[in-house]
């Protein structure tokens, strides 16, 4: 073992360097401690003993949230907060006059401020939103009341209360979780950030930025200089696909009634309006009203809960366009293709039932009718695999994904799933189940609409979206729809089906006959007990050129003829708003 | 061998030592005037972190540090696993993501993978040609003597970069460049490559996040964010200087106690000395550094095996750019990164990788005789 000699010496010479350079380094930090702590020393310890620096921040308004007309429906007001800066004398006499204005007892505001205080030259906040007379009564005492401020700050203003309130969310003081992910990107304690909804998912684009000046005062408090200045920055507009009347209209309608209403455009997938029930409203949060935010946050049926997107509940009929697509596609059925009902069947030794007595029916028809028998017996030749396969085809089982937080991925039972995960066989009778939309099978309403909307533009699952531009700047345009490949022949016999649901006086969708416009739609009831059916419908319409798709989900509401019934509702209300 | 034998492993042990204990007083000292339960367990749990870190010392001082070079590549498949799966739940979590979640530790697989890309660049620049007594190193050509290399140790680099820790990643280049110099690779192609570097500075520009834009403008002007980024650094000054030559006395710093120095038991944790110590106190601290980095330089003098001397000038380099840039950004001398200082600041990932790399040290001078 041995050096080559010349290498030896070259290796010698560079480490000798690199150790001069190491012995430079610290030289440099030891002038560099020298200067700050010896040389400057005193000038140092005068600025920390007196804390002659002075911060006052300068706050920037939140960016709205505007709807695809560019009407603005969350947006900004001016709120007045009252501040003191400990670092002035006349603490006593400071209390005592803000103390009869504000109506907060002397002890109190003594409290507030030993609390808060996060140095003699930082302002601490008395009293947030004082509104404009206390604000003005302050001014007016300023003269004797040495340290005190009335600071106007921008805060989120809703002018339609709760109105897409599960879209938007709400802003609130940041939480500790949140404020460990993201405290690299210059987020602090108490700052204000959007929970739930575009308020959150866009929070880095709505985000306002603080700004302020700092300056050297004298040691009774005077302005001495100016340090340094920096512009507050307001957040960005960002704008969504919504249509404030629409969202109105279904809003209007859901009132009431525990579920969702979903409109998208059917070529695009931008959603039209979007919404859920029970609501909330966003500015219980923003004026601290502690017993609604309680309320809201404890309330069993989950008014924070965005349900067209985050809840996950049985498909029921509505699933049998699936299957119907299934069977088309892959040949097992065809229109002339039928089967009779007697108001049920035997699949092994159980039986499972029909809703009615349907008699002989071929595809459409039982579309229309929605025939379980036809269905059963359709999905047992299909076999659960195929139904699986299709399911996810549509988009079932996984999310979108919107750019709203907190999407479900929604579940499709398989064979597979059922031996690993419950260590159970998959019997016939749960392919039965599934083809009726029953079962493990769970969907979100989004999905729902998203499935059907394939059948209004012509076999294309689109990605819906509800955020067309952030400043200009649009970021779906990536996800175009994408062609299921589906015969023609498929997705014109299942809009058949569709239409006669609706036309049929026997269909299952009949209520929404009669509109001036033809619509098309597959209605569902789904089971899921203890309690009430889950009542759905799909749908599209004008049938011939379908402008929207309309999903509406009544948790717990009954039949599919109750979500109908708003269909039409909301169909009509859609016609004399002009947003056809 | 006809040298006299001898040992740094006490030296070591017993600088680290001290500067760990320098480091837990001082953090004690930032924490105890803040209300909050969380902030009064910080200093027990960074006693517990150094006694951990002890005990692996001790370990990792009686393995033979060869093991790493068979190691190598497993080890740096490893650390970019690490970094991928950071990289991946980065991407679904929003923020800036440097820690997994392995059962109750948070662990900052950055720390680590410093560490892996000096045992990797050691084992890369230790080579041998097939005589097996020269050095490869001085035949590389540019290619094998600087892009390859670089390639290996950017993927790395960019996953935490990507982090975003763009201080780790910095580091690992500074590292690169200074066993470049170290092995005998020719001058002139490291002379190219740092112009092309140079000249590529300015689109670095392009790939910074928009906070670490404003850090560096900071950098250069404080006082375009007196509340912000600016804030801290003119903070981390002001407590600095008012520590003037002796110091206000342990638990007498105003400026670290009183919330005005924001990260004063992490990144901060020097301001927080320095006030409460003054000049005396830092110019004591400073020499411990640079006796720590001195002796890891000796035992890479002392040693015969390449793979050990690089790996120890790599170690010591790796501690002494740590020292430096966290020590300068507290004075303001450099931008605001986020590192750590080594032994000093709270955090259980840096205190155990470091206590790792001293170990290595410390083996490789006790192994030295074997040869």
């Amino acid at each position: 073992m041995g050096f080559d000699a010349h290498e030896f010496a070259a290796i010698g010479m560079r480490t000798k360097t690199v150790i001069w350079g190491i012995f430079f380094i610290f030289a440099a930090l030891a002038t560099g401690l020298l200067n700050l702590q010896v040389i400057h020393g005193k000038s140092y310890r005068a600025l920390s003993d007196k804390n002659c620096i002075r911060l006052l921040p300068q706050l920037g308004a939140r960016g709205r949230i505007v709807d695809t007309t560019g009407e603005v429906i969350v947006d900004n007001k001016l709120a007045y907060d009252a501040l003191y800066i400990p670092q002035t004398g006349g603490i006593e006499q400071t209390i005592a006059n803000v103390s009869s204005v504000l109506g907060i007892s002397p002890a109190e505001l003594k409290n507030i401020i030993r609390k808060n205080m996060a140095g003699p030259s930082v302002a601490v906040v008395l009293a947030k939103d004082i509104g404009l007379k206390k604000a003005i009564a302050l001014e007016e005492i300023k003269i004797d009341s040495p340290g005190i401020m009335v600071q106007q700050r921008p805060v989120r203003h809703y002018p339609y209360e709760s109105l897409g309130c599960h879209v938007f969310g709400y802003v609130n003081e940041i939480d500790r979780w949140r404020l460990t992910k993201l405290s690299d990107y210059g987020y602090k304690t108490k700052d204000l950030v959007g929970f739930g909804g575009i308020e959150e998912k866009y929070d880095y684009y709505l985000r306002e930025e603080e700004g302020g000046v700092s300056f050297l005062v004298d040691h009774v408090g005077r302005f001495v200089r100016l340090l340094g200045y920096r512009e507050a920055v307001s957040g960005k507009d960002v704008q969504l696909t919504l249509n404030l009347k629409a969202q109105k209209i279904i809003e209007d309608n859901l009132k009431g009634h525990k579920g969702s209403v979903i409109v998208l455009e059917p070529y695009s997938g931008a959603i039209v309006a979007m919404a859920s029930y029970p609501d909330f409203s966003p500015s219980s949060f923003t004026e601290h009203r502690t017993a609604e935010i309680s309320r809201v946050v404890r309330d069993a049926d989950s008014p924070l809960l965005n349900r067209a997107i985050s809840g996950i509940y049985p498909a029921g009929s509505v699933f049998k366009i699936i299957v119907s697509c299934a069977g088309l596609e892959t040949k097992k059925i065809n229109l002339n293709t039928s089967f009779s009902c007697a108001g049920g069947t035997y699949i092994g030794k159980q039986e499972f039932s029909c809703w009615d007595t349907h008699g002989q029916q071929s595809l459409i028809p039982a579309i229309a009718h929605s025939c379980n028998v036809f269905f059963y017996k359709t999905g047992i030749m299909l076999g659960s695999g195929t139904i699986h396969d299709y399911a996810v085809k549509f988009g079932l089982s996984r999310p979108v994904p919107l750019e709203l937080p907190y999407e479900a991925s929604g579940f499709v039972p398989s064979a597979v799933w059922r031996r690993i995960y419950k260590f159970k066989s998959w019997y016939a009778g749960d392919t039965a189940n599934l083809s009726i939309g029953q079962g493990d099978l769970l969907v979100t309403p989004l999905q729902m609409a998203r499935m059907i909307s394939v059948f209004a533009n012509g076999g294309n699952l689109v990605a819906p979206y509800i955020v067309k531009e952030v400043e200009g700047k649009t970021f779906n345009r990536a996800k175009r729809p994408v062609s299921l490949g589906l015969k023609e022949t498929t997705i014109e016999y299942i809009r058949e089906g569709l239409r006669l649901a609706v036309s049929d006086p026997k269909g299952t969708a009949s209520v929404l006959s009669g509109l001036p416009l033809q619509a098309a739609g597959k209605t569902g009831t789904a089971q899921a007990p203890p309690g009430q059916t889950h009542a759905w419908f799909a749908g599209f319409f004008p049938f011939q050129k379908p402008k929207y798709v309309l999903c509406v989900f009544l948790e717990r509401g009954g039949p599919g003829y109750a979500a109908s019934v708003i269909a039409r509702h909301i169909i009509e209300a859609f016609i004399q708003e002009g947003l056809l | 061998m006809s040298k006299k034998k001898r040992s740094s492993f006490y030296i070591i042990l017993a600088v680290a030592i001290l500067i760990a204990a320098i480091g837990i007083i001082s953090i004690f000292s930032s924490t105890y005037r803040k209300e909050g339960k969380m902030w009064q367990v910080i200093y027990k749990r960074q006693i517990l972190w150094v006694s951990l870190g002890l005990v692996i010392f001790l370990l990792v001082s009686n393995l033979n540090y060869r093991v790493f070079w068979v190691l190598t590549y497993f080890l740096y498949a490893l650390s970019l696993a690490f970094l991928l799966l950071v990289f991946i739940f980065g991407a679904v979590r929003l923020g800036a993501q440097r820690w997994l979640r392995i059962a109750w530790f948070n662990f900052q697989p950055s720390e680590l993978a410093k560490l892996i890309m000096v045992i990797f660049l050691a084992r890369y620049f230790s080579s041998k040609s097939i005589r097996d007594i020269v050095l490869s190193t001085s035949h590389f050509g540019i290619f094998r003597g600087i892009i390859l290399p670089l390639l290996f140790i950017s993927v790395p680099a960019i996953l935490i970069a990507e982090q975003p820790d763009l201080g780790s990643a910095i580091m690992i280049f500074l590292i690169f460049f200074a066993l470049l110099y170290l092995s005998l690779v020719k001058i002139k192609y490291i002379s190219v490559f740092l112009v092309i570097l140079v000249l590529l500075t300015p689109l670095s520009w392009l790939v910074l996040r928009d906070y670490q834009k404003e850090r560096l403008l900071v950098f250069l002007n404080p006082n375009i964010d007196p509340l912000g980024a600016g804030y801290t650094v003119i903070q981390s000054k002001i407590a600095i200087g008012s520590g003037g030559f002796f110091g206000k006395g342990w638990l007498s710093g105003t400026q670290s106690q009183l919330h005005f120095l924001p990260e004063s038991h992490t990144d901060f944790i020097f301001a927080t000395f320095a006030e409460e110590w003054g000049f005396l106190g830092c110019a004591v601290l400073l020499a411990l550094y640079c006796l720590l980095i001195y002796q890891g330089i000796l035992i890479g003098q002392r040693t015969n095996d390449y793979f050990a001397r690089f790996l120890a000038f790599g170690i010591s380099l790796m501690l002494c750019i740590q020292v430096f840039i966290n020590i300068s950004m507290n004075l303001g001398l450099a931008p605001v990164v986020g590192l750590p200082l080594p032994l000093m600041s709270y955090g259980g990932s840096s205190v155990l990788v470091t206590f790792i790399a001293l170990g290595i040290l410390a083996n490789i001078d006790k192994t030295r005789a074997v040869f």
